[in-house]
């Protein structure tokens, strides 16, 4: 066979980079459609509900009028709910996964627990919102209250700050760990000193993008029972309550009545009244903002993080 | 076989393989290895790749406990105190606080480079600032990085240069005053210079530790050990005084492999 | 020394066996120089003899050329064990080789003076040519040695200088004797010597060589070696 002379070596180039232009043109297609609808649902939701996104908006309850409606009680109750939320997700997701990674012997209990929890991920939140019904708010007595909430998305997102600790933790390099153990450390100085801190940007962005998916969730609050209109705000710690000098506790506002904003978003989507609609697109317009600002926040966190952390 | 050859100096022994055999589940890595390491002075381990000398060397500080299946057979004893490091009984914690070792690709933690070196005291639960700074300082002095970094303690190790990160990590194994240095590969990730630095750290540092170092560069054997192992196949082909092996061996394959006849 | 096996490089392969090529090519040229200068001595044919000292230059351009290859692979291959001993080893059986085709030249040149001055070395001629066969005959054996790296042909050559000793300080007895009973041949006797005493260091060097054989093979420094047992492997 002869070497092929440049004009045939350029005319295969030719033919094999038609592929790449074609390819390209059909990927930002799919990018682009995909950039349009939510673009387009982002716009929309935005013109529509432009005319009540103001400081009121977020200052005042919800109201039977809908010019006077607002969205306090509702993102005050998202904030606190992802509060709990955190807190309870994240101790046991992370220990979890640093128990199943750095601890747990590889047999077939830790193979079967590993499927589970990834099956777990894809369970209907709403069972989730079934089996919070019956632990946490009968069982347990906490009630229809921010606790009772909090917990529940914790438990919705467990698997993923599970998963996600894992993978960070499977992402640090061996020589890392064998590098801490050659000294003399046992697993837990290892875990403390380099496992933790090196995973905490892996580990923090499957927190947040957790949260974020936990604060757009409505099933299982509805299950668990959620007011749909509440005119208050749960009680700050130490402020003065009704009864004659007494005072709320620090914790008291984990048991306090409370709604989440796709809580408000639906019920006011219900209503007759065209105007609720405005109210409604405006909320889900501020849910977007927060879940935006969440992902933003993981990926702010994540690059300032993995600056430091290099092999 | 010459493995059980008796060298003519009667220096004294720092440890000693005896009839050690290593598995990797049903994979039988090292068949009864027995072989001096002297107290003091520099033993290197050569042969081709898989010869097992890597497992070898890392079962001095128990490194495959860290992996589930893998068994020991034999012992490796560790003088003056006779400990049979292999025993179950001795917990690998222990050997690696008396055992440091360096590894194959600078693997320094990404931290300062003071915590670096300080992270072995730290896990021995020191915790004055003094005796610290000290520590660190004399450990990167030995190292001979000191100069290199004293004024940017604080700066991250990893922004290092290969060479002074293999020698931090040299530093960091230093720390602890450790009783055998334990070194796989250490220069096969750096350029000559970089190279021809650790090999004057080793010639250095034998003067108060005991070195067993797997390289795979078998001039680099003959320039900085002054015993030679050669191992081929999970086996000790030979073990003798690095001059010896270098210009009259006695088996065969070693001169095969060291004469660049494998294969 | 076994060589069942082929360096992975084949380079390296080609240049020591270029190198052991030229030594004896070498060796080779010594053995025809030292053999010409003796034909001389014994045919009085002084005409070849400008051959001789000329030819003595291609032996020393040989050895610069080998040295010089030696350094080559040292600095390239940084050989071992058996390699290196070899390199090591052509490195000091050149010079041995050199020297022997210097004194080659100078059995050359003594044989001029001799038949110049119109005294024929007469009866003398005899011992001499036997101890020039023997000592040609262990520069033969040794690079026989060197080309098969055979060690007990090796060991012979070290044995049978002893021999060509003997034989050397025979005939200087013998010169003695007749420079007493006359005088007048003095001056010839003594050209005689500086060639016979050259013959002897010929042989001596075939033993250096044999030596070196001996090292590249087995590794074993047996120069200095007071008697043939202490050389026994």
């Amino acid at each position: 066979m002869n070497a092929p002379n440049s004009e045939q070596i350029r005319a295969l180039i030719a033919r094999g980079k038609l592929k790449d232009t074609a390819f390209q043109a059909i990927g930002i297609c799919c990018l682009a459609l995909g950039l349009l609808v939510i673009f387009l649902l982002v716009g929309d939701m935005l013109l529509r509900g432009l005319s009540r996104l103001n400081l009121d908006f977020f200052t005042q309850f919800a109201s039977r009028r809908a010019g006077q409606a607002g969205i306090l009680a509702a993102w005050v109750g998202s904030l606190l709910v992802m509060l709990v939320t955190a807190f309870a997700a994240v101790p046991l997701g992370v220990a979890a996964g640093i128990y199943l990674e750095e601890y747990a012997r590889r047999n077939w209990v830790t193979d079967i627990i590993e499927i589970n929890i990834t099956n777990l991920a894809a369970v209907p939140s709403i069972v989730y919102g079934l089996l919070a019904l019956g632990i946490f708010v009968y069982a347990f007595g906490f009630g229809q209250s921010i606790l009772s909430a909090g917990l529940t998305l914790a438990l919705l997102i467990l698997p993923i700050v599970i998963v996600a600790t894992r993978e960070a933790i499977r992402a640090i390099p061996a020589m890392i760990r064998e590098g801490s153990m050659a000294v003399g450390a046992t697993r837990w100085q290892t875990c403390r000193y380099h496992i933790v801190p090196y995973a905490m940007p892996g580990i923090l962005t499957g927190v947040i993008i957790g949260l974020a998916r936990a604060i757009g969730e409505t099933a299982p609050i509805i299950t668990i029972g959620a007011l749909t209109f509440i005119a208050f705000l749960p009680p700050l710690p130490f402020a003065a309550t009704g009864a004659e000098g007494a005072t709320a506790g620090l914790f008291d506002w984990v048991m306090s009545p409370f709604t989440v904003m796709p809580i408000q978003i639906f019920n006011w989507t219900s209503r007759p009244d065209p105007a609720f609609e405005v109210n409604a697109a405006a909320a889900g317009f501020v849910l977007m903002g927060m879940v935006l600002a969440m992902n933003g926040l993981a990926i702010w966190l994540r690059y300032r993080m993995r600056k430091n952390i290099k092999w | 076989m010459n493995h059980a050859m008796p060298t003519n100096d009667q220096a004294a022994l720092k440890a000693e393989a005896r009839s050690l055999s290593f598995f990797y589940g049903e994979v039988q890595a090292l068949k009864n290895i027995n072989m001096p390491i002297h107290d003091k002075k520099v033993t290197a381990l050569i042969g081709p790749s898989g010869c097992g000398k890597s497992t070898y060397l890392r079962s001095f500080n128990r490194m495959h406990d860290l992996y589930p299946g893998n068994r020991y057979e034999g012992e490796i004893r560790f003088f003056p105190d006779n400990t049979n490091l292999l025993s179950p009984d001795v917990d690998p914690i222990e050997v690696r606080m008396r055992i440091g070792m360096v590894f194959q690709k600078p693997n320094p933690f990404p931290k300062s480079i003071y915590e670096n070196v300080a992270y072995g005291l730290r896990v021995r639960g020191e915790r004055n600032r003094r005796v610290l700074d000290d520590k660190v300082e004399q450990a990167l002095r030995d190292a001979a990085i000191w100069n290199e970094v004293k004024d940017r303690l604080q700066d991250l190790a990893p922004n290092l240069s290969g060479g002074q990160q293999q020698r931090l990590c040299i530093a960091r194994a230093l720390a602890t005053d450790p009783e055998l240095l334990l070194f796989d590969e250490p220069t096969s990730a750096l350029d000559p210079i970089a190279t021809g630095a650790i090999e004057e750290l080793v010639h250095e540092l034998k003067k108060r530790v005991t070195i067993l170092i797997v390289t795979h560069n078998m001039q680099q054997a003959a320039r900085v050990s002054d015993y030679t192992a050669y191992m081929y196949l999970g086996e000790m082909i030979e073990f003798g005084k690095t001059d010896e092996i270098f210009i009259k061996p006695n088996d065969k394959r070693t001169e095969d492999y060291i004469t660049g006849r494998m294969g | 020394m076994q060589e069942s096996q082929h360096h992975v490089s084949s380079q390296f392969d080609e240049e020591l066996s270029r190198l052991r090529t030229h030594v004896l090519q070498m060796g080779g040229l010594v053995e025809t120089q030292v053999l010409a200068a003796i034909d001389a001595y014994a045919n009085g044919e002084v005409g070849g003899i400008k051959a001789i000292v000329d030819g003595d230059r291609r032996i020393n351009e040989l050895e610069k050329s080998i040295d010089d290859d030696c350094a080559h692979v040292i600095a390239k291959r940084q050989p071992t064990a058996s390699d290196l001993r070899l390199v090591l080893g052509i490195g000091k059986i050149v010079t041995d080789l050199e020297r022997s085709g210097d004194l080659a030249k100078k059995i050359a040149k003594g044989v001029r003076r001799i038949h110049g001055n119109g005294h024929p070395p007469g009866q003398f001629g005899v011992g001499i040519r036997h101890l020039a066969e023997a000592a040609l005959n262990l520069v033969r054996q040794a690079l026989d040695a060197f080309a098969r790296l055979d060690t007990a042909a090796a060991r012979q050559v070290i044995a049978l200088d002893d021999e060509i000793d003997v034989e050397f300080k025979s005939i200087i007895r013998q010169l003695i004797t007749h420079m007493m009973e006359d005088p007048r041949t003095i001056t010839t006797a003594i050209d005689i010597i500086t060639i016979a005493r050259a013959i002897e260091r010929i042989g001596d060097h075939a033993k250096n060589v044999s030596e070196q054989v001996i090292y590249i093979v087995e590794g074993r420094d047996i120069r200095y070696a007071r008697s043939i047992k202490e050389t026994a492997p």
